[in-house]
């Protein structure tokens, strides 16, 4: 088991071309006139392909350690790997036309998405603390960039200062709580600690302080309730498309490494203590509820979609709850689950794109009317939420079912109740958007949106009979990369919910790789 | 020899302290600050416990010390990535106290 420090380092190829890449975008930026910025995105989406094609050509038999145990290379990580590189490609695509338009320095916006899919890429290999800790942080780093980069916008320097608070303070959290485990264990390994865990001799206040601070750290970066309150601001003040990579990327970066320091340090040692599950079911349970219900109050659509996420944060976590019961099953279906909701959320957040390029609104009453003015757009919309609410036919269904299942087997049944309840309530808030888009008549909303907003349970039966408003002006067309992705993201989200079968064998490769040893 | 019991004490009035600045203070530089407290009650920490475990005898242990060169680096960092989005906001808006930076609420 003894590996020198350049033993199989060609198998970090994929993250050194990735690094390369990301310093290659940011030199050539420098050179590039400001009109032919967008090769930048084209040189970007190339790389971030290739990394993917070199990552699969270059995957080991089983997992190999690399720099002595700090950072494995296996299924679990290959997985993850393509699966953040498929959603920079996808983020890519969203926001090109947004970076065009609306952003300065748009090329320093794709470097520092290569490099924040970088840090989530060795988040995913991460092996030990300290280097699941610098990869978190690579990530945070460009993402606090890139949420404050609407330069001149009060509210993206808002929600920059807010989020880079909140995160710093976090990481300071989770680092104070790495300092106990190691003071209490003397290793920051994640085997090393499920070692040290699983004699009776290491329990001591110091160590419990220490994994539940490290807890309340990863429950800062997952947006997990009671560490929630900067993921609204963050996610509204934010550029749409780095709200979209907030809400898709960070997120499964954070499950990703949650994921395996549960499978690798904690669940091996849970003879310790069995309740630490009750602990994270319940935190897994009050985030489902208040993720949903204050969604319910929301008038602007990010801040709707932050609190969604927040939601469907609590589903995920509530499958982390039972990974001690039946780890491949709820593994699976958190995994899934993500998968599913980084496509869903890529398509709904495509078709506010393609809304917000042409009219520069983002409320929720200013989509009245949209399914007249621009059908497309609206139907991906709506079906991307139909999925988000978990409605059949849609991937969405499909992952909750899985995911609630393991839940339920796992012999938490009040939490897939807790689930299955919120799920409802998300309907409930998700139906409001397509309201809009659907029944509601634009020219209506234009000038009383908070008048109208009070009375508008009783009003929409006169309205349409009474007013006979000349239609709106039709929208202009989305762009072509913009439709591309949301008719690419609908036949995805529809395959995954009929024919899941091939992408869960893939799942249960990746996650026989992290299968706890006890 | 001190025991480790009172480096973490140590570790963690500073910890306190730091937590306590970080919701108490007014500005956005004085919180930034605070975190660098907490931060700095991290570092003694990791250097207490890597010298505490070479005490007794686990002379591989100074992975301690490397993390703490590591978290000086990390918190260099943010602190300049914090900085600049703070100027940023003190030209748009003319100030750093984040009561008054409330555009975005609920």
């Amino acid at each position: 088991m003894e590996t020198g420090l350049t033993t199989n380092l060609h198998l970090l190829t994929p993250e050194f071309a990735l690094t390369a890449l990301a310093f290659l975008v940011f030199t050539v930026d420098l050179f590039l006139p400001e009109r032919s910025k967008e090769w930048l995105a084209g040189l970007s989406v190339v790389s971030l392909v290739a990394v993917m094609v070199v990552a699969l050509v270059m995957r080991p038999a089983g997992s190999v350690e690399l720099y002595g145990g700090l950072i494995v290379v296996d299924d679990f990580g290959l997985f993850f790997k393509i699966f953040f590189l498929g959603i920079g490609v996808g983020i890519i695509a969203l926001s090109w036309e947004y970076a065009r338009d609306r952003l300065q320095h748009r090329g320093e916006f794709y470097g520092l998405l290569l490099f924040s899919i970088l840090g989530m890429n060795l988040l995913a290999m991460s092996r030990e603390l300290l280097t699941a800790y610098i990869s978190l942080e690579l990530l945070s780093f460009s993402l606090y960039v890139m949420v404050a980069y609407g330069l001149r916008e009060a509210r993206s320097n808002e929600a920059g200062i807010k989020y880079i608070i909140i995160g710093a303070l976090s990481s300071a959290i989770m680092l104070y709580g790495l300092s106990n485990i190691y003071a209490a264990l003397g290793t920051t390994y994640f085997v090393g600690i499920s070692e040290e865990l699983a004699s009776p001799a290491a329990a001591s206040p110091v160590l419990w302080i220490g994994v539940a601070l490290l807890v309340v750290g990863l429950g800062f970066k997952l947006s997990a309730v009671p560490f929630h309150m900067w993921a609204p601001d963050a996610y509204e003040g934010a550029p749409l498309p780095v709200t979209a990579y907030l809400a898709i990327g960070s997120k499964a970066a954070a499950f990703a490494l949650t994921l395996r320091l549960f499978a690798e340090a904690i669940i091996p040692a849970v003879n310790l203590w069995g309740e630490w599950q009750l602990v994270i079911a319940v935190l897994a349970a009050i985030t489902m509820l208040l993720g949903n219900l204050v969604a319910l109050a929301q008038r602007n659509l990010k801040r709707l979609m932050a609190y969604s996420s927040i939601g469907h944060v609590g589903y995920a976590l509530a499958g982390v709850a039972v990974l001690g019961s039946d780890f491949a099953l709820a593994a699976k279906g958190v995994i899934f689950y993500l998968v599913v909701y980084a496509v869903t959320n890529l398509v709904v957040f495509a078709g506010i794109t393609a809304y917000y390029n042409r009219e520069g609104k983002d409320d929720i009453a200013d989509l009245a009317g949209l399914a007249d003015r621009q059908p497309f757009t609206a139907a991906a919309i709506a079906i991307g939420l139909f999925s988000l609410a978990g409605l059949p036919i849609f991937a969405g269904f499909t992952a909750k079912f899985y995911l609630f299942a393991a839940v339920a087997d796992g012999g938490m049944l009040w939490l897939a109740g807790v689930a299955i309840f919120t799920s409802l309530v998300s309907l409930y808030y998700y139906l409001q958007v397509m309201r809009q888009m659907y029944i509601e008549s634009p020219a209506h909303d234009t000038h009383n949106a908070a008048a109208h907003q009070a009375h508008d349970e009783h009003d929409d039966i006169h309205q349409h009979a009474v007013h006979d408003e000349p239609p709106a002006p039709p929208m202009p067309r989305p762009s072509w990369l913009l439709a591309g992705t949301m008719g690419v993201g609908l036949l995805v989200v529809t395959w995954l919910g009929v024919y899941p079968r091939p992408l869960l064998g893939l799942i249960e490769m990746a996650s026989k790789a992290i299968v706890p040893l006890g | 020899m001190v025991p480790l019991l009172y480096f973490q004490l140590l570790g963690a009035a500073l910890f306190g302290i730091g937590l306590y600045g970080v919701l108490a203070r007014r500005s956005a530089v004085l919180i930034v600050l605070s975190i660098e407290l907490m931060l700095n009650a991290v570092n003694i920490n990791l250097i207490a416990a890597a010298s505490y475990l070479n005490g007794i005898g686990r002379f591989d242990a100074f992975d301690g010390q490397i993390i703490a060169i590591f978290v000086i680096t990390v918190a260099a960092a943010e602190v300049g990535l914090a900085f600049a989005i703070i100027l940023r906001m003190y030209r748009n808006r003319g100030t750093v106290n984040v009561d008054e930076i409330n555009i975005l609420k609920w």
